[in-house]
């Protein structure tokens, strides 16, 4: 039986639904809740409200891997220098979480890595502290100062990064084919443990929409994004704008020898699906954990075993 | 048409730097001459005796069938004993070409190695006239030692009895050197693996750092006794001389092995071998006196005799694969094999071959005189473990290779029932993770899947094939479950009505031969040195027949 890409793809997309795994995500809201209780009492008029921010926000999230996101917002005054800011934020949240959670200093932010519960969940959460630009500034125009450690995100050596984290979040508004494709993206980085930023994906993924003529059915979406990745990443001028900050380049975080194969990888996955449509489910598999029944062992072409007891079934594998 | 020697001597004559002092001779085998050679680098012509023998133009054995001497020249790099000069040419089956490029080659002999004198970068053996000793050979073959040897060191050495053989229609009885006791009671172990430095040792032997090569020239080992007077000291001899007079009732007669050591290239050491006779050492007594006065001791010292050199060869890791060997970035990696059937076993048996030092092997399975054909198992073994057969054949390949039997039921039973309970789970990682790369040829799906689900940070490789033999199956690192139940699910037409149904019980198995399966192991695991040797991406792949040309494989990356 052939193999319809595109109700495969939506299949895929489907099982890796947030609403899966709804009362997980109802946890992670409850501790993220609480953060943000705990950062107001603390802070008080040092802060403007934090918000929510990531994947999750951006409904750009799988059921699979997922972590929610803090923006934390410090006024201009609150420390002297981001460093200040970060580090005593990581001590409270450690002193306050160190008990139930592992507190770590990340890039930009402080992940709480919740002890595992009863039911087996492991809730975590990334607390991301910027700073506003110039005094009661923030109100207005959004923008925020990152502290940046131990710089591997961007090829400069700063310390920090200029942003607008609202308009990151602007930036996918409303862009549910954009989103479809981001989220197939992701699931493909996660199954086979690639190393691109999810950042970049989403952006480039924007950016291909924008650029070029991406139509027709999820799989011919997707197949545009990829053929558009594969072409750009390995121009020289190919740039991805923060939408937070034109001056940041996202492009930077790849070297030469990244974008080449980033441009590779795309076009052998390409080759390959086109070449026989159901090495599509290697690369982005279903979530056998939400997978409907009916539609994968008759839908979608996987080949139950042989009924008669004297013939290994065709999957059998030898050696 | 004329006659060879005409055509030689007309040949020979031509050539601008080469006088012909007489006329050639002619003997039932060979034609015989005399040469000199000049050309204008040289201060005085040179005089070279020549032979040609009967094949020539072609070569004997490995040698060409012409030979050049003059024995003023010994002393020079290259040239034999006999004064023959050693030269390497270009083969051509035209007598006149041949000769051209013959004496050509003797010029270019003098040009390097007579006028500028020159030293080669690589070590040459001494030349030993290796005989047998009543009648059989010994060999003995030795490694690296952490240990910097000093002149004049001595001390016993512990062998270790290989298998007996025939060597130059003599028998031959072979050896590895275990360890050497210094006689200040240090004791310094070989580097081979830990089975050979374990086994109990079988024969004993002494040796004597001399620092320089036994030889003149430093390249002909003595011919007799008295030539190593003065090279060895005069403690060494006493020593040699009671070890004799100990093992003389129990040992009189047999073989006896004294190791020189010298040093060549860098810190490598060589170990010549003398192969001495308990009984008859060439060590002579003289009493001790005071004035005239004889004091009851004796000095001993070494009287003339011929010396018996036996074989040694130096089996160091760096010689031993010297030849050809995976990357390092694959050799070092503590490798665990679970399945050593038909795919598994040339995996671990190319894997030694290619350097590997770490192996353990995993199998429930018995091996069975059925299995052999298409697997690295041996008859002459006869029924066993897999995994114990696998590993007696591969530290029979490589005195290198730490080779074991991991726990056979671990991957069959014990992970299967705990491998995601808590706790459990995470000690079942940290074991695993103790090896740098796990390769499962089991073909076990659930053991796929559990290993795949288990996230370890250790590198993992999942190989398998389809019936006949068509397509190999790897996932590598990445996405492996989902990647190999892909491909065997939907995308390869894996034929599994044409099976191979033995007599017995219901068991029917794939068919292909050990070529088929071979060819595409080869294929997988040289792409994987690849991959290891060029730090990579490690990505999935198949190995598959070309459409137009099915002799033709290709390796479609995923």
């Amino acid at each position: 039986m052939s193999l319809k890409k595109q109700e495969y793809l939506s299949n895929v997309l489907s099982t890796h639904r947030m609403s899966h795994v709804e009362e997980l995500v109802n946890k992670f809201k409850a501790k993220r809740d609480e953060v943000k209780t705990t950062l107001q009492d603390k802070y008080g008029s040092d802060i403007y409200s934090p918000f929510d921010s990531g994947s999750f926000k951006k409904h750009t999230a799988i059921n699979i891997k997922f972590d929610l996101d803090i923006v934390v917002p410090f006024k201009r005054n609150s420390f002297d220098t981001l460093e200040k800011m970060f580090d005593d934020l990581y001590e409270y949240l450690e002193a306050e979480f160190g008990d139930v959670a592992e507190v770590r200093k990340q890039k930009v932010s402080i992940g709480l890595l919740f002890k595992t519960d009863d039911d087996g969940d492991d809730v975590n959460l990334d607390v991301v502290p910027g700073r506003e630009f110039n005094q009661d500034q923030y109100s207005e125009d959004r923008k925020l100062n990152l502290h940046l450690r131990n710089n591997t995100i961007f090829t400069s050596d700063s310390t920090y990064i200029q942003t607008n984290i609202q308009e990151q979040i602007e930036h996918i508004n409303g862009k549910s084919d954009e989103r479809m494709v981001i989220r197939l993206l992701k699931i493909w980085k996660h199954y086979n443990n690639e190393d691109f930023k999810s950042f970049l994906i989403e952006l480039i993924t924007i950016k291909a929409f924008k650029k070029d003529d991406i139509s027709g059915n999820l799989w011919e979406k997707l197949e545009g994004v990829m053929n558009y990745i594969k072409e750009n990443v390995i121009k020289e001028d190919f740039k991805l704008k923060d939408p937070g900050n034109s001056n940041n380049n996202v492009m930077d975080t790849l070297d030469n020898a990244e974008r080449t194969n980033l441009s590779n990888r795309m076009e052998t996955l390409i080759d390959r699906i086109n070449n026989n449509a159901q090495n599509i489910k290697s690369y982005f598999p279903l979530n056998d954990d939400f997978e409907d029944e009916e539609s994968s062992s008759e839908g979608y072409g996987i080949k139950i075993g042989s009924g008669i007891a004297s013939t290994p079934p065709s999957t059998e594998r030898f050696g | 048409m004329a006659n060879r020697i005409d055509i030689i001597d007309k040949t020979i004559s031509k050539l601008p730097f080469v006088k012909v002092l007489n006329t050639l001779e002619q003997d039932e085998f060979s034609i015989k001459g005399n040469v000199e050679i000049d050309f204008e680098k040289l201060n005085k012509p040179l005089s070279f005796s020549f032979e040609i023998s009967e094949i020539y133009p072609f070569r004997h054995y490995d040698s060409e069938s012409i030979k050049f001497k003059n024995v003023d020249l010994i002393k020079y790099g290259h040239v034999m004993g006999d004064g023959s000069i050693c030269i390497h040419t270009s083969h051509n089956i035209n007598l006149k070409k041949k000769l051209t490029i013959d004496f050509h080659s003797l010029k270019n002999w003098i040009l390097k190695y007579y006028i500028s004198n020159e030293d080669d970068d690589n070590y040459e053996h001494i030349i030993c006239n290796e005989t047998s000793f009543k009648g059989c050979h010994y060999s003995y073959m030795f490694t690296d030692v952490e240990h910097t040897f000093s002149k004049d060191d001595f001390g016993e050495v512990s062998l270790f009895q290989l298998e007996n053989g025939i060597y130059k229609k003599e028998g031959i009885t072979n050896y590895i050197i275990q360890k050497f006791d210094l006689k200040n009671k240090t004791q310094i172990e070989c580097n081979w693996s830990e089975i050979y430095n374990r086994s109990l040792r079988t024969h004993t032997g002494v040796f004597y750092f001399c620092e320089n090569p036994p030889a003149v020239h430093g390249r002909f080992a003595f011919q007799n006794w008295e030539n190593l007077d003065g090279y060895l000291s005069e403690d060494f001899i006493n020593h040699l001389q009671r070890f004799e007079k100990q093992n003389l009732k129990k040992f009189r007669g047999k073989a006896f092995p004294l190791f020189l050591g010298y040093k060549t290239i860098g810190n490598d050491i060589h170990w010549q071998v003398i192969i001495l006779e308990i009984g008859d050492f060439p060590i002579k007594r003289t009493p001790k006196r005071e004035g005239r006065r004889k004091t009851g001791d004796f000095k001993y010292s070494i009287k003339s005799g011929k010396i018996i050199w036996g074989i040694t060869n130096n089996s160091s890791y760096k010689y031993f694969f010297g030849r050809g060997a995976f990357s390092k970035s694959l050799t070092e990696k503590k490798i665990l094999i679970i399945g050593v059937g038909a795919l598994g076993s040339m995996v671990a048996k190319t894997l030694t071959r290619c350097g590997c030092k770490n192996i353990n092997v995993a199998d429930y399975d018995i091996k069975k005189p059925e299995n052999i054909c298409r697997s690295e198992y041996l008859f002459n073994l006869g029924v066993n473990d897999k995994s114990e057969e696998m590993v007696r054949i591969l530290t029979a390949i490589s005195p290198f290779v730490e080779a074991k039997v991991a726990n056979n039921d671990y991957f069959q039973t014990i992970i299967k029932m705990l491998y995601d309970k808590k706790g459990i789970k995470e000690q079942f990682i940290r074991d695993l993770n103790k090896n740098d790369l796990v390769i499962d040829c089991t073909t076990d799906d659930d053991l796929m899947y559990i290993l795949d689900s288990l996230d370890l940070d250790c590198d993992s490789i999942n190989l398998s094939i389809t019936n006949h033999s068509k397509e190999l199956v790897c996932g590598f690192n990445n996405n492996i479950y989902s990647f190999v139940k892909n491909q065997f699910d939907n995308v390869l037409d894996n034929d599994t009505k044409d099976l191979y149904n033995p007599t017995g019980c219901w068991d029917p198995t794939f068919k292909a031969s050990y070529n088929d399966i071979s060819l595409l192991v080869q294929m997988a695991l040289r792409h994987i040195n690849i991959v290891y040797s060029d730090g990579i991406r490690p990505n999935n792949f198949v190995i598959k027949q070309d459409d137009k040309f099915p002799s033709n494989l290709i390796i479609e990356e995923y």
